[in-house]
């Protein structure tokens, strides 16, 4: 039953209708595997939890002999949930010292709205601490190896979920993405992320890095999945005031095949196809795009003159947000408090000590984001970086009153060695360059997997989709999946 | 729009953020601030004339309710349930040394 690891959720389904194996033998198969894995990509198993959802799901399946799919859609589908958000009950660290031992009250409402529809979380997995990292070598957990490439990243910050996705641990996993956390280690890993418009989805229970730009979203080995996953996920809280009181379309129904894409306007910036991309990052997004243009869809060569600011933008605005959120941390309500704390004498050594948790990006980011609001640089930084802001969303109003979606790259290169970069935090955000932009504007965008370069690492490109045009985005990229040019020979 | 930053400045900013720095960190983190805000510098290039400055990328009212109390979930000692992710606790609140 080795294959029960890599399953849809619609072959689970009817794997349960047929009787050929139970939640429990499900949650079981993979518990194993997780226990076996060696990529770093789990902090933590799930495991009386799970296998408890498990045993409730074998009973309903018992008595009402099929999946009851319409009152519970993700009926005992196991998914990965990014350290980031919060279960009741269950660890949470960031993988940060900071929250080591923190055992939050209350479930995000992002993982309540899965496990209400019959979704098993199986496992809190790794990342780069509070979200902070391109690469997933700054968890105080240790890196995550690459699923395919031990020696390589997985790309960060959600690289657990990218790779326990592609290692077949979970079904589904829960990412976020501030400036391309779910979209570079889904292209990094090959497998599927998407990134939803900005307020798509509730952000309670998220513990928060950026909160203008920080999103939840889903990663996959397939679109349907993450649609699926996405769909259930989405919607209004009022206990989030920046999620959008908007009815969403049947996106189900969006998914379809290539001939969706005839008469299709699909943009491309120049910028995200310029002289930085590697040969092989090249070919295949090239290649893409010319099976795109088989299918009937056009291609149009366009501009977003503002990408090349995106990047300092970003971490300006990033890093001046969290310096803000990240001032919680003060081990008074929650977190570790040291031992040493209670021996100081000065309210500000006691800060500090219970400070010392963080890691070196983390610090280094708070330093950076404090300097750019402190009095004196707040205009030729903080406000500025908000005025560019600016001006990259318009960029990407002008283009889309032109064109239905934009392509290119997901990243200039494939996963980069373990090491590499992690020297010069500067090489490092660079990166994200590519993704920065839509997390910027607030557009969704995913990630879909569209070959391999010379080594066998892969290559995603991007769709980037109109605000809450989240249905486009499915269409074209299921029609998209039927070119077979993801799957890795 | 920068002086290059010095390793007064970085230990300042630091003491702001209250994170203590070894002597190790600020030499660091100086060089990797001042590499980051002189890469940052190319946003002067930018004529931001008239552009309004945004701090959300999409533009929601905001919604206003009744500001009403919400009833404490319990734990088994009959204590809020929030306080169970503290540090120390006394009685019904947070317990920090005397300097606080």
């Amino acid at each position: 039953m080795s294959d029960l690891r890599f399953l849809s959720i619609k072959e689970i389904h009817d794997g349960f209708d047929e009787k050929k194996f139970t939640p429990t033998d499900l949650v079981n198969e993979l518990l194993s595997a997780i226990d076996k894995s060696e990529t770093n990509s789990v902090l933590r198993p799930l495991k009386d939890r799970s296998l408890e959802q498990a045993k409730m799901g074998d009973q309903i399946l018992k008595t009402q002999g099929k999946v009851p799919r319409s009152e519970t859609p993700l009926f005992g589908i196991p998914i990965g949930v990014k350290d980031l958000l919060t279960i009741d009950g269950v660890e949470t660290t960031c993988a940060s010292k900071m929250l080591e031992g923190y055992i939050p009250p209350y479930t995000s409402t992002a993982v309540k709205r899965l496990e209400s529809a019959g979704a098993i979380s199986i496992a809190k997995l790794n990342m780069d601490e509070f979200a902070m990292g391109s690469s997933n070598e700054n968890s105080a957990y240790g890196p995550v190896k690459h699923p395919t490439h031990p020696d390589h990243v997985p790309g960060g910050s959600s690289g657990g979920s990218a790779a326990a996705v592609r290692e077949g641990l979970c079904t589904v996993a829960l990412g976020t993405d501030t400036g391309g956390s779910i979209r570079l280690p889904a292209s990094f890993c090959g497998v599927v992320g998407i990134k939803p418009t900005y307020g798509r989805v509730s952000r309670y229970g998220l513990v928060a890095f950026a909160s203008s730009l920080d999103q939840i979203g889903p990663l996959s080995r397939s679109v349907e999945d993450s649609v699926r996953v996405l769909d259930v996920m989405a919607g209004h809280d009022p206990r989030d005031s920046t999620s959008a009181p908007l009815l969403k379309g049947n996106w189900l129904k969006s998914l379809s095949g290539a001939e969706s894409l005839k008469g299709l306007k699909i943009g491309v910036p120049s910028e995200y196809m310029g002289e930085g991309l590697t040969d092989g990052v090249r070919n295949s997004v090239d290649a893409a795009f010319e099976w795109l243009r088989s299918q009937g869809a056009t291609i149009k060569t366009m501009s977003l003159p503002h990408t090349d600011y995106a990047v300092a933008t970003y971490y300006i605005v990033a890093v001046s947000e969290a310096s803000s959120n990240l001032s919680r941390f003060d081990g008074v309500r929650f977190g570790k408090r040291p031992k040493s704390a209670d021996q100081v004498d000065k309210l500000e050594d006691f800060y500090k000590t219970v400070r010392a948790n963080f890691g070196a990006e983390v610090k280094r980011r708070i330093i950076l984001g404090t300097y750019s609001l402190s009095s004196g640089y707040y205009d030729a930084y903080y406000k500025r970086a908000c005025q560019v802001r600016n001006l990259i969303k318009q960029d990407f109003d002008h283009a889309f009153k032109e064109v239905d979606v934009i392509m290119g790259p997901v990243s200039p290169n494939t996963a980069f060695r373990i090491g590499e970069k992690s020297a010069d935090p500067l090489q490092m955000y660079l990166n994200d360059i590519m993704t920065i932009p839509a997390s910027l504007a607030g557009l969704p965008a995913m990630s879909l997997p569209c070959g391999a370069d010379e080594k066998g690492l892969p290559i995603g490109l991007q769709i980037i989709g109109k605000h809450f045009e989240e249905e486009m985005l499915f269409s074209v990229a299921s029609a998209f999946e039927t070119s077979k040019l993801g799957e890795e020979k | 729009m920068t002086e290059k930053i010095s390793e007064d400045t970085t230990r300042k900013v630091a003491n702001l953020a209250r994170l203590a720095l070894t002597d190790a960190e600020v030499t660091a983190f100086t060089k990797d601030l001042g590499d980051i805000l002189e890469y940052v510098e190319k946003l002067s290039e930018v004529n931001v004339n008239g552009v309004e400055a945004i701090v959300h990328p999409i533009q929601l009212s905001i919604p206003l309710r009744e500001d009403e109390a919400a009833e404490p979930e319990l734990n088994s000692d009959g204590q809020p349930r929030v306080l169970d992710s503290a540090p120390e606790v006394l009685y019904e609140g947070y317990k920090v040394p005397p300097i606080l």
